[in-house]
């Protein structure tokens, strides 16, 4: 029936003759070792054959890591063009408006995003951050956090290897808070069944398609029964569906508690918001901290790569010393997303290559090497 | 109004200690249920060996069916806690099913205990990967996530509340303080998510920097919860005393009992107006209940705690040494240390190393 | 069912609206959003759509004979151009008895919305094993299936410029798995034609003339005979054609429907028929077309919509032989691609596939010419963007 439907929207739309923007180039991973794109397939808007990407600084040392990525995209010859946005909230008067941004972002469908500063209040009384609310007004629903330990980087724990998938748009981070009394403040979680389902279809079908074999719901339903119910509930119905795939639950303190003592046990973790801002963060530590762990946000239209644990690092502006594996490891992330796969593994090789080599070392790592001393092995290992 | 100024004055939970710190005093205990009962003989009989003044007042707090039909703690033991001030509790199993409320909960809400005290400290002899951890974590206990107000406001949608309100927030921010100094730590962190909760977590926040201008000596500082997680696994050496609403502490805790090796190391306080309650927070192992190899590490470390609350430090230091020294040797640890001793075993262990 | 019927008659008048308010967003909506965006019927469990950052995930069946070959030309051909899809392979098992294989193929299906696929084989030819393919349509309910058929002008038929559209009742009719020995040696055949399913179909069919310009719908029937069941298809479809009085209709016996194909093929614009029939049909146009190798179907549903080869055959004596069409396949994930709304890039693969066969002459054995099917895959990909 939603033929009939269906065939009444393209009456309706025909004439205006939609070109989905294309934002992917092409290599034949196997066959060509030519790296050059093929200018032809590009869309008809964009000659060159380049594909345009959204780029967000952020605050703090989030423009040197930026910087990092696009000295690495020149070196290689990456063909990917960045429209960048200054956006901040520390920085209100020259931050671009967030339309502009939404709007790059949505046409764009990929974006490269250094980490915004949320202060602890704002000037104009509102509630929700600016981070809160490009992730809604795009509706980038699920944060994805790879949190896998990098060769050579010395960690407590080894082969940490799990999938820490997030809900972002709902739970403790709606911004509706009151003060009912003075004295007394009301927050609230709101936990939807929509919204809930959405998340555990994208862990599943995320699990699917990586070949993982376990996905564990993280929540805390012996206290908060309605709502942290609801998620595992929605958690569970998604399950059956997934006959191949291990489902488990645990809640969150336990989970935190196995997080520190045996990492292991974990493939992919699907939580709502708070909990997965505490579990991802938990995990990067595990693997070497802030700095290497990349992420992503997912719409069902739009990519946001970004940072797995977000921390403005601000102690580290101006000196090049923060670490820039994370955001480099984001670009290839971008860069596999628009199947760009062989750049995508020229630039994963050479930082494995440097980490695995081990002479340049930021501080983070334990070593003196600065931010651009870094970025320089990464790009003479490019290969 | 009034009683909130005198209990800002007479710090709360000491007012039941001073009276009766000299002669023997009389301690509340809950043995529990599964393995608390073996536990919790063994730390009688530590204490007996050790010469602490303390004579033991035992209840059983299997849930009874009240006058209204539902199922709660008996009398008895509320009377008890109510007169002695203080108690030891092993763990609690609380029934699957519905009219059951937790045992742990009631008791909190009787007994108002506000604050719940975790100190985690590596422990010689128990192998992890953190070596250097000293911590102390104090999770408001009463309000925040765990108010209990949910609601489904359509089909498929619900709303919990979080509850923050200063006098809570106070409350624990004062008692964080007060422990720091008494105890002789450096440094208090808040931990927070005031960047996303601007007004929840900003009120906790302001009550926190608040107390902080009341103790100049101890030094205060401000971390969001992400970036405690992310320093605590990589160097928790940087914390000292954190002091959060309920859920993070909730979190915060058990993490920071997986650095040292679980709950069965780690001891529990829960300080209230109406008395303080010691505990071990590890679950009832109903599988190896009355053989003889459960771990009362973590009871025998809660009840140094509560011997500290009730300022017999001298006692609480020789059980504690006794403690450590046993553990450091390694020889009669229990099977989930990785040894082969019975739970008697290491007891009598502790006791030859008491003198 | 009375229910279902109930909706079903409502949903005009509804749907006319709320394709007033919503005249401008219409322009974004792929076939693919539009069914997940407007259900008719609620699924039992309404599950959310499988795309995530653009990408889309799909299940893929390579089945057998061919089937895994011709499969992994395409993801070649997918991985060359960047066609945002990520493919979810379900290998289903084809000797074994049970149905757990299929059963999870279908939840997949269900999952993701959007399926490719081979010809499934049923090799047990036990009473109580279904077909497979046929417990996948039935499943799903995808009760219309489509097959586009025009003339390559590259391959060598007695006919040409042949384009006729069939669109084939899909779940129901002779293919409804009712058969019994009511005594020995008499067995029944059960041949199901409902209002409800005749009705839909037929509307599919005269949307799709009508959002595709085309000029005619004929009914194929056989309702001389099967008065009844065969009568109900026909009269359906008579009525629902009043409400296009653009569109011409008429209707045809199938015994002569099959004789004017291959004598005059050129009458035939969008050709509507129930299940068997459509099998018939739609065998002997790819006949005149010039085989198996060269078209896709499509299955649609209310929710699901599956793209597989044209002709419903595994092609087992040709596999791993490096002689099978790949054509047929390759159309099929253009179909695909169409559905998802990636118009981009369905429209760069079929430029390249008309190109190597009418213009390069790159073609299999099937079809006249002397090339593999790993030839055929690379002059498409080096004629990709280059046309």
């Amino acid at each position: 029936m939603s033929l009939i439907n269906r065939t009444l929207f393209r009456t309706l739309v025909q004439g205006t003759q939609h070109v989905k923007a294309l934002h992917t180039s092409s290599v034949n991973a196997e066959k060509n070792v030519c790296y050059a794109p093929i200018s032809a397939m590009q869309p008809n808007a964009n000659k060159e054959g380049r594909i345009k990407c959204t780029l967000i600084p952020g605050d703090g040392v989030g423009p040197e890591l930026v910087y990092a990525v696009q000295e690495v995209f020149k070196a290689a010859n990456i063909p990917v063009d960045f429209e960048s946005f200054f956006f901040s909230e520390v920085n209100p008067t020259l931050s671009a408006p967030l339309e502009d941004v939404v709007n790059s972002v949505a046409k764009n469908k990929i974006c490269i995003k250094g980490i915004l500063a949320t202060p602890d209040f704002s000037h104009t009384g509102e509630l929700q951050t600016l981070n809160m609310k490009l992730r809604n007004a795009l509706d980038l629903y699920a944060n994805v956090v790879h949190v896998k330990s990098l060769p050579n980087v010395k960690c407590r724990h080894h082969d940490v290897d799990c999938i820490i998938i997030r809900e972002q748009t709902e739970g403790e981070y709606s911004a509706l808070e009151h003060e009912s009394v003075p004295g007394v403040v009301e927050c609230l979680k709101i936990i939807t069944a929509a919204k809930s389902e959405r998340i555990a279809k994208f862990a599943f079908d995320y699990a699917v398609k990586m070949g993982r074999k376990k996905v564990t719901a993280v929540h805390k339903a012996n206290i908060m029964k309605l709502g942290d119910g609801l998620f595992l509930r929605s958690c569970e119905q998604m399950a059956k569906l997934y006959p191949r795939i291990e489902f488990e639950k645990m809640i969150v303190d336990n989970c935190t508690m196995q997080m520190v003592s045996n990492p292991n046990q974990f493939d992919v973790m699907v939580t709502p918001n708070l909990y997965g801002n505490i579990v991802d963060n938990l995990a990067s530590g595990l693997v070497g901290g802030a700095g290497v762990v990349a992420g992503a946000s997912y719409s069902a239209e739009c990519a946001v790569f970004e940072q797995g644990a977000r921390h403005i690092f601000s102690g580290a502006v101006g000196k090049n010393i923060a670490n820039p594996t994370a955001m480099l490891l984001c670009s290839a992330n971008l860069l596999a997303h628009v199947n760009l796969h062989n750049y995508s593994k020229m630039i994963k090789n050479a930082i494995n290559k440097v980490l695995k080599d081990g002479k340049v070392r930021t501080k983070d790592l334990g070593g003196q090497s600065t931010t651009k001393d870094f970025t320089f092995a990464v790009i003479h290992s490019l290969a | 109004m009034a009683a909130r100024i005198i209990r800002k004055i007479v710090p709360t939970g000491r007012a039941g200690a001073a009276q009766y710190s000299t002669g023997v005093r009389k301690v509340t205990l809950i043995p529990g249920h599964g393995i608390g009962p073996e536990i919790t003989v063994a730390v009688q009989k530590i204490f007996e060996a050790a010469k602490v003044p303390i004579e033991w007042d035992e209840v059983d707090v299997t849930a009874v069916r009240g006058p209204d039909g539902k199922f709660g703690i008996p009398q008895k033991a509320i009377d008890s806690v109510n007169a002695n001030k203080i108690g030891l509790k092993g763990p609690l199993m609380t029934p699957v099913g519905k009219g059951y409320r937790s045992l742990n909960l009631a008791l909190r809400k009787e007994f108002d205990l506000y604050a719940n005290v975790r100190p985690c400290k590596s422990l010689e002899g128990v192998k992890t990967l953190y070596d250097n951890v000293d911590v102390v974590t104090i999770r408001e206990n009463t309000e925040g996530e765990y108010s209990g107000i949910e609601h489904e406001i359509v089909d498929g949608v619900v709303q919990s509340i979080k509850l923050i309100t200063e006098e809570a927030s106070s409350r624990v921010a004062e008692f964080a303080f007060q422990f720091a100094r008494d105890n002789k730590r450096k440094k208090v962190t808040a931990v927070h998510k005031a960047n996303i909760m601007r007004m929840s977590d900003g009120l906790f926040l302001r009550c926190c920097r608040q107390l902080a201008n009341k103790y100049p000596n101890i030094k205060f500082e401000e971390r969001y919860l992400d970036t405690v997680c992310l320093n605590m696994v990589q160097d928790p050496s940087k914390f000292d005393v954190l002091v959060m609403p309920n859920l993070y502490g909730d979190i915060m805790s058990d993490m920071c009992s997986g650095l040292i090796g679980g709950l069965g190391l780690t001891p529990s306080g829960n300080i209230g107006k109406n008395g303080a309650l010691f505990e071990s927070v590890h679950g009832t192992a109903p599988d190896i209940a009355g053989k003889d190899m459960a771990n009362p590490t973590a009871l025998l470390l809660s009840s140094i705690m509560m011997l500290r609350h009730l300022e017999m430090h001298e006692h609480a230091d020789r059980i504690q040494n006794a403690c450590y020294q046993v553990l450091k040797e390694g020889k009669s640890l229990t099977g989930d240390l990785g040894g082969t001793g019975k739970c008697s075993e290491y007891t009598n262990a502790i006791i030859s190393k008491l003198n | 069912m009375a229910v279902r019927l109930l909706a079903k008659l409502r949903v005009p008048e509804i749907r006319n609206v709320a394709n007033f308010s919503s005249a401008a967003a219409p322009a974004t909506l792929s076939d693919f959003d539009v069914q997940h965006k407007t259900p008719v019927i609620r699924k039992q469990q309404l599950i959310p759509k499988a795309q995530y950052g653009g990408r889309h995930a799909v299940t893929m069946l390579p089945g057998g004979g061919i089937g895994p070959e011709c499969m992994g030309y395409v993801r070649e051909i997918f991985k060359y151009v960047g066609a945002p899809v990520d493919f979810e392979v379900v290998d289903i098992d084809p000797t074994m008895d049970n149905d757990d294989d299929v059963q999870y193929a279908i939840t997949t299906i269900k999952r993701n919305g959007v399926g490719i696929k081979g010809n499934i084989e049923t090799k047990s030819e036990a009473a109580y094993v279904t077909s497979r393919n046929v417990a996948l349509r039935n499943e799903l309910d995808m009760y219309a299936y489509v097959l586009n058929c025009k003339s390559y002008p590259g391959v060598v038929t007695r006919h040409k410029d042949i384009d006729v559209c069939i669109i084939r009742q899909n779940t129901e009719g002779e293919y409804a798995m009712l058969e019994h020995e009511s005594v020995n040696g008499v067995i029944e055949s059960m041949k199901v034609v409902t209002a409800s399913n005749s009705l839909r179909v037929a509307r599919f069919a005269f949307e799709y003339a009508k959002r595709n310009g085309r000029k005619k719908v004929t009914t194929v029937h056989k309702a001389n005979i099967m008065k009844l069941s065969d009568g109900l298809f026909l009269e359906t479809s008579r009525r629902l054609a009043k409400e296009y009085p653009d569109i011409e209709h008429n209707d045809m016996i199938i015994d002569n429907c099959c004789m004017q194909l291959v004598a005059k093929p050129h009458q035939f614009d969008v050709m509507l028929m129930t299940n068997l029939y459509g099998s018939i049909v739609s065998n002997v146009v790819c006949g005149l077309l010039g085989g198996a190798g060269l078209l896709s179907g499509r299955n649609y549903g209310d929710h699901y919509a599956v793209f597989e080869p044209g002709t419903r055959n595994t092609g087992t004596a040709i596999a791993g032989k490096n002689v099978a069409n790949p054509v047929a396949m390759i159309n099929a994930s253009i179909d695909m691609l169409e559905h998802l709304g990636h118009h981009f890039h369905a429209d760069l693969i079929r430029r390249a596939v008309n190109k190597t066969i009418n213009v390069d002459r790159v073609m299999t054995s099937d079809v006249g010419g002397t090339a593999s099917s790993t030839d055929v895959v690379n002059a498409i990909i080096g004629n990709i963007g280059r046309c």
